[in-house]
């Protein structure tokens, strides 16, 4: 408080412009900051503005860095306790009472309901099997088999995790009405254009997608625990060709 | 009490990290308090509370809410457990249906689907421990046939989904999730 006046009090004779009218030599007593000593025995000139400024600073500073990562671990929509098997992520504790913070808030906030425990499990791929990230202008082979499921549904999605519209009058494909090879397995063609065997249906236009992502979802599946889920296996997703 | 000017701004530095790892936590956690548009108040648009509203289909532009299924058929019911016991009862004609209740922040209390419900009909009744413990002392006839959930929540909605697997049921299935049944207890005997 006293080092806030007695700038303020030096500004003010500044302003006055007294220094013009007293001598130097008053100046300098009346001031009592200059004296004869050493450089590294004078007092330290208390600089009450800049110690104020550098509080201001550090304290919009660390408020603003808080709020911008919170908001970027948000608008990723991408809860970190993810569990992968190949290009598929899930996030089985996501929407439950021991959900991660994080988790918690991506959902509360983009009013998702999340796919119950007793209901099935949502894996979600944004690459390819190669590990680049999913175009909507190309081809991808699906190819393999699921975890055990009594049933299951392929959607393609943007980025955001919305539907965009197909080629065909459907937005998916699912167990029921695909081919399956001898072994039980299947390949899935997703393409804007038709395609024989299996086709997901992807935008006529692509340019106009954001993004893609895919979308499986097991119902009642047996596993919904981590520990089942690493043992598991998904399809590979191959990228055959783009237009 | 003077600082050179290296040991300021180490200070300040640390400083910045801890506060913003503080704001930062502190904005994660409160996020589920103070979103407006959580699932429980979108649920709400598609009609009154306490009762079975069928979701429109899930198409691209028009989703009622994000990531539902394409694939499945919808019906949402919002309610207040403090007014009283919550009864579902739905009889869907799907080769798969299941059903999910959530608290107000959307996370999932109970779920089960047509499989664990061992039967084609589900009847479950949705309680407050207090409540229970009232009801016991004057039971309805048909509380064994119940799936009673005993759970200490305020507010909550349940979702039920159901799978279209071809056009020609569609119309079937969307009659059974429009007559199926949430609501108080007392009233389920009339119907």
């Amino acid at each position: 408080m006293t080092s806030l006046n007695s700038s303020h009090e030096h500004t003010k004779t500044r302003l006055l412009s007294l220094d013009d009218l007293i001598p130097a030599t008053v100046r300098s007593e009346t001031d009592g900051y200059t004296s004869d000593l050493p450089r590294i025995l004078q007092p330290r000139r208390p600089t009450p503005v800049r110690t104020l400024l550098r509080i201001v600073l550090v304290l919009i500073s660390g408020v603003l860095l808080g709020i911008s990562t919170a908001y970027v671990a948000i608008e990723r929509e991408r809860p970190f306790l993810a569990v992968t098997i190949g290009p598929w992520s899930a996030y089985p504790k996501a929407g439950t009472p021991e959900a991660d913070p994080y988790s918690v808030a991506i959902y509360t906030r983009s009013a998702r309901i999340p796919m119950a425990p007793g209901e099935g499990l949502t894996m979600t791929a944004r690459t390819d099997s190669a590990g680049y990230s999913l175009d909507p202008a190309c081809t991808y082979r699906i190819a393999g088999a699921t975890p055990t499921a009594r049933l299951w549904t392929l959607t393609a999605n943007n980025r955001y995790g919305r539907l965009f519209e197909t080629t065909a009058e459907r937005h998916g494909i699912n167990s029921s009405q695909i081919l399956y090879k001898e072994n039980g397995d299947f390949v899935i063609y997703a393409s804007s254009q038709p395609h024989s065997g299996n086709w997901l249906p992807l935008a006529p236009d692509p340019a106009s997608v954001d993004g893609m992502m895919l979308t499986f979802r097991l119902y009642d599946a047996p596993i919904t625990t981590s520990s089942a889920l690493t043992n598991a296996t998904m399809p590979d997703i191959v990228q055959v060709g783009c237009s | 009490m003077s600082l050179s000017s290296g040991a300021k701004w180490v200070l300040s530095l640390l400083s910045i990290a801890s506060l913003a790892i503080i704001v930062h936590i502190l904005v994660i956690l409160s996020i589920p308090q103070n979103a407006t548009h959580r699932a429980y108040e979108a649920v709400a648009l598609y009609g009154p509370d306490r009762q079975f509203n069928t979701l429109p289909e899930v198409r691209a532009g028009s989703e009622p809410l994000p990531a539902l299924d394409p694939a499945m058929k919808h019906a949402a019911c919002r309610f207040q457990l403090a007014d009283g016991p919550v009864l579902f009862h739905a009889s869907i004609p799907a080769p798969f249906w299941s059903i999910g209740v959530f608290n107000a922040s959307g996370e999932a209390i109970y779920s089960l689907n047509n499989r664990t419900v061992g039967s084609d009909v589900l009847s479950m009744l949705l309680i407050s421990p207090e409540q229970l413990s009232i009801l016991r002392e004057n039971p309805p006839e048909d509380l064994e046939d119940l799936i009673v959930i005993e759970q200490p929540i305020k507010d909550g909605f349940a979702l039920l989904r159901a799978f279209v697997p071809s056009h020609y049921k569609s119309t079937e299935i969307e009659t059974a999730l429009s007559s199926a049944y949430c609501g108080w207890l007392d009233e389920a005997s009339e119907i």
